[in-house]
């Protein structure tokens, strides 16, 4: 019964330099494979997966080389008549692709090319009576949605559409004993929704709310021997984890109580050398959301070959300068 | 996109999964195709459900399809009558229990199961509730169907205590279960809204014996287990159940200078300066003033500026009230003929001040737990969790009289628990400030000083709203963060021998005169900009810092800091 620390090892010849054209040729190939069988299946998410692309390729300086045309018109052909928008074509709207789309947009600087109006009445039309928010019509309630309708709202600057006090309200009765947060009340604190929640306070300027002492240490003791996080206590080491706990300590201002430089290893020995990308876990297939998280993840730690990226929004620094938008981050 | 091993393969192989694939594709896609012309054409037929199970039982993230199945189903509860509507239903639950079965973490398979149940006439919670138990005993740490096990206990009613007793039966089964312990931290303030049950990591297994009360708690420490694991959930939760005393929201101080014509206020606990509803009245007279935040980078403590002329005659006595109108509090100071300033604020050694932490009303309890922890350490001394633990309760029980076996057991943390010994030196830092206030207090001075004690981070500087003199040499600080900007009455600054090179919280501090800064790391002449904004500044001592290599840097600073007149380079 007794449990022994879950983590990995890291083998010797794992990959412990940055090969940063090889995970753009990734990028920029995984788009073609169109007809790829993994592909179409993955088509429920289609607009989150070009965010992640367009992101992580922004971040390292080759933008230029994805479709911007085919992109924009794409978006276009997925906002509904409801204002929402739909990860592909015959998918329905979704407060998870809205965001997605939206982010595009202004990595593009284009939000224009949607019927932007429509877009905040969709986001204040899926706010409910105690503040939360759905992520769609069919009605579920999930805390990563309150940040999806904030974060949208903020990067086209439409944050006063919304009841924000009582978004507010809803999220802090989201947290709980360990100074973390969960999808619902009195749902148990994970790594991706403690992200959700912290960018979601620091956009509504309600971040002296967090119980940062309690939350960071909660997510500095994430940190395994291999230097790697974990998104919950007694988990595996995930790249992804990596991503959500280091944004969230960065917000709550204790990005310093990790060992910056043991997971800057772990992230490393996540690239496939052959392929480019990062997976999860080293020895693990890549994927492109493992691939943004693992630039922007060595980008708030400081990489100086790769954009800063901004912890809340997981954009570019310079994109967010550009829109006049700047986050709030604890001291 | 977790968990998948890549597998090294021949070309052989390749073309084979290649062809496979594209013979996958092919059905995946005319299902697919079929199943949108269908929902374009309004049908809702069985044909439908049918091709949407296909694509679903392998595919359960593709939401757009359990959209289209809800269409359906809602529009069979039209047409048919309520039996066959619960036998629908019911053939839906089925379906989603296969699915589970393969993929137990899918949002939209979970999220459709609750829609199906709340719709069902019929409602079976007892059968929900044994689905919820098999699957947590297949994977107890799967948060999905914990938060679908809180809903059908929400939706039946299923009693507090005997939710208890089923992670009573969890934990017992694997003592550490991380969610577990968070389900018992919100089952038991509503079971207990007083009185928390007694600490628990040092117990083999969970009591079997009725819910216990503070008195009825046992302490013994079962070497055996924590020396065999490795006690992670259960001392997350063990830190909790000993903190669970939140402080009261109140205003703890409030200070007027006639001077400047100004009011500022602290808060005990952090609160948004413009939003926070303060009325301020003057001599019987509600005042129209601007609250606004000390420092644009920290919104918690508001200040605000009299009009001018209201106060500043020394020969009048005036009588000032805040109220914090959104918690109906309110708090009073009198400022007397021939005083320049005047506070009013909480006692000054009060207890609850710093402990926070931990509860105090509970001291003989913690007292036990400590020599329960002692204990443990003896057998385990480099057990972080113990050492930890034993900090917390020293903090709560005397923190003064164990400030050096506090200081032993930081250093010693941050020796077993190296990853993260700037968390460990933070939290020194915090202690060791609480501490220095404390002896401030005690002392009843406005003197705060608190040199060579390795401090890495500066907090609770609302509580230093009232200091005159402030000396933090010799320490490990990078920066004065925007929070100093607190420091309303600081006259002088010693800062000297830190690694600071960042200057932002000595932000239009009205009464600051002199500020010592040898050695430390401040480069440039902007780092030095905040301090323009002080006033009163005359003595600047920027010796032994590189901004002093900088070209011309005497006019520079003349011109940057016209007040001062003795500058040391
Ligand atoms: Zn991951």
């Amino acid at each position: 019964m007794g449990t022994q620390v879950k983590d990995v090892i890291i083998k010797p010849d794992a990959p412990s330099s940055l090969f940063l054209d090889k995970h753009a040729d990734y990028i920029a190939a995984y788009g073609s494979k169109k007809d790829d069988y993994e592909y179409t299946l993955s088509e429920y998410l289609r607009m989150s997966g070009i965010y992640w692309g367009l992101t992580v390729m922004d971040l390292m300086g080759q933008l230029p080389r994805m479709n911007r045309e085919e992109i924009i018109d794409f978006i276009k052909s997925c906002q509904h008549e409801c204002g929402g928008i739909s990860a592909s074509i015959g998918h329905d709207p979704h407060l998870l692709y809205t965001l997605s789309a939206v982010q595009i947009l202004c990595l593009y600087d284009s939000v224009d090319a949607i019927d932007v109006d429509k877009v905040v009445e969709y986001v204040k039309g899926l706010q409910q009576e105690d503040g939360s928010f759905a992520g769609d019509k069919w009605g579920e309630i999930d805390t990563r949605f309150s940040f999806c309708a904030v974060a949208t709202l903020a990067l086209l600057g439409k944050m006063d559409k919304i009841n924000v006090d009582k978004a507010v309200e809803f999220v802090l009765t989201c947290m709980n004993f360990d100074g973390g947060f969960g999808c619902r009340p009195g749902s148990e604190s994970h790594a991706g929704q403690i992200y959700c929640c912290t960018g979601f306070l620091s956009l509504t300027g309600q971040l002296h709310q967090v119980n940062a002492d309690l939350l960071g240490w909660w997510l500095c003791e994430r940190q395994l021997p291999s230097g790697g996080l974990n998104g919950r206590p007694e988990k595996l080491p995930d790249v992804c984890y990596s991503w959500w706990v280091l944004a969230s300590l960065k917000i709550i201002g204790r990005i310093h109580w990790i060992d910056k430089a043991k997971l800057r290893t772990f992230i490393l020995a996540c690239q496939d050398e052959e392929t480019g990308g990062f997976a999860d876990r080293p020895g693990d297939m890549v994927d492109p959301f493992h691939t943004l998280f693992g630039v922007a993840g060595l980008s708030l730690l400081g990489d100086e070959q790769i954009k800063p990226v901004n912890p809340v929004l997981c954009m570019p620094e310079d994109v967010l300068q550009r829109i006049g938008l700047q986050p709030d981050l604890l001291s | 996109q977790h968990g998948r091993v890549k597998i090294k393969s021949t070309a052989q192989q390749e073309e084979e999964k290649r062809k496979e694939r594209e013979k996958k594709l092919k059905i995946y896609v005319a299902a697919r195709d079929a199943c949108f012309s269908k929902r374009k054409e309004g049908i809702w037929d069985d044909e439908a459900l049918q091709l949407t199970q296909q694509l679903l039982s392998s595919n359960p993230d593709f939401a757009t399809l359990w959209n289209y199945r809800r269409e359906i189903l809602m529009h069979l509860e039209t047409v048919k009558d309520e039996d066959e509507v619960q036998k629908i239903y019911e053939a839906e639950l089925s379906f989603l229990e296969s699915c589970l079965k393969v993929n137990p973490k899918s949002y939209g398979s979970w999220h459709h199961r609750g829609w199906v149940s709340a719709r069902l006439p019929r409602p079976d919670w007892a059968r929900e509730l044994s689905l919820c138990d098999r699957c947590l005993s297949l994977d107890d740490r799967n948060f999905h169907c914990w938060d679908y096990r809180r809903m059908v206990v929400k939706m039946s009613g299923v009693p507090v205590d005997q939710e208890l007793a089923f992670t009573d039966r969890l934990i017992g089964s694997n003592f550490s279960n991380y969610s577990s312990w968070h389900y018992r931290s919100t089952l038991l303030p509503l079971l207990h809204p007083e009185s928390p049950e007694p600490p628990s990591p040092c117990r083999k297994s969970p009591q079997t014996s009725p819910p216990p009360s503070p008195q009825t708690h046992s302490h013994r420490v079962c070497e055996e287990q924590l020396l065999k694991e490795y006690e992670l959930s259960a001392w997350f939760y063990y830190r909790w159940l000993l903190g669970r005393a939140e402080r009261e929201e109140m205003i703890s101080c409030v200070y007027v200078s006639r001077d400047e014509e100004r009011v500022a206020v602290a808060f005990s606990r952090p609160v948004n300066a413009q939003s926070v509803g303060l009325l301020l009245v003057l001599d019987g007279q509600p005042q129209r003033v601007e609250w606004r935040s000390v420092h644009p980078r920290f919104k918690h403590s508001p200040i605000c500026d009299l009009p001018p002329g209201t106060i500043s005659d020394i020969t009048n006595e005036h009588n000032l009230t805040v109220h914090w109108t959104e918690k109906h509090t309110h708090r009073d100071c009198a400022l007397y003929t021939g005083r320049t300033e005047s506070y009013c604020r909480d006692s000054a050694t009060d207890q609850e001040l710093f402990r926070s932490e931990l509860s105090v009303e509970k001291t003989s309890v913690l007292q036990s737990e400590l020599q329960s922890c002692n204990q443990l350490q003896e057998l385990e001394p480099l057990n972080k969790w113990c050492l930890l633990t034993i900090i917390l309760l020293m903090r709560a029980l005397d923190p003064l009289g164990y400030e050096k076996e506090t200081l032993d057991h930081f250093q010693t943390l941050k020796e077993v628990d190296s990853m993260r010994s700037a968390y460990y030196s933070d939290l020194c830092s915090k202690f060791m400030i609480e501490n220095t206030i404390l002896k401030m207090e005690y002392a009843e001075v406005r003197v705060f000083s608190i040199s060579d004690k390795n401090l890495t981070t500066l907090c609770h500087l609302d509580q230093l709203l009232l200091v005159t003199h402030i000396s933090l040499s010799s320490n490990q600080l990078q920066q004065l963060p925007p929070q100093f900007a607190m420091l309303q009455c600081l006259e002088v600054l010693e800062a000297d021998n830190n690694c600071i090179g960042n200057l932002e919280g000595l932000y239009h501090l009205p009464k600051l005169e002199e500020v010592y800064l040898k050695n430390n790391k401040i480069s440039s002449l902007a780092d030095l900009q905040p301090l323009a904004s002080c006033p009163k500044l005359k003595r600047l001592d920027l010796r032994g810092n590189p901004v002093t290599q900088t070209a011309n840097i005497g006019s520079e600073l003349a011109e940057l800091l016209p007040s001062v007149t003795d500058l040391l380079l």
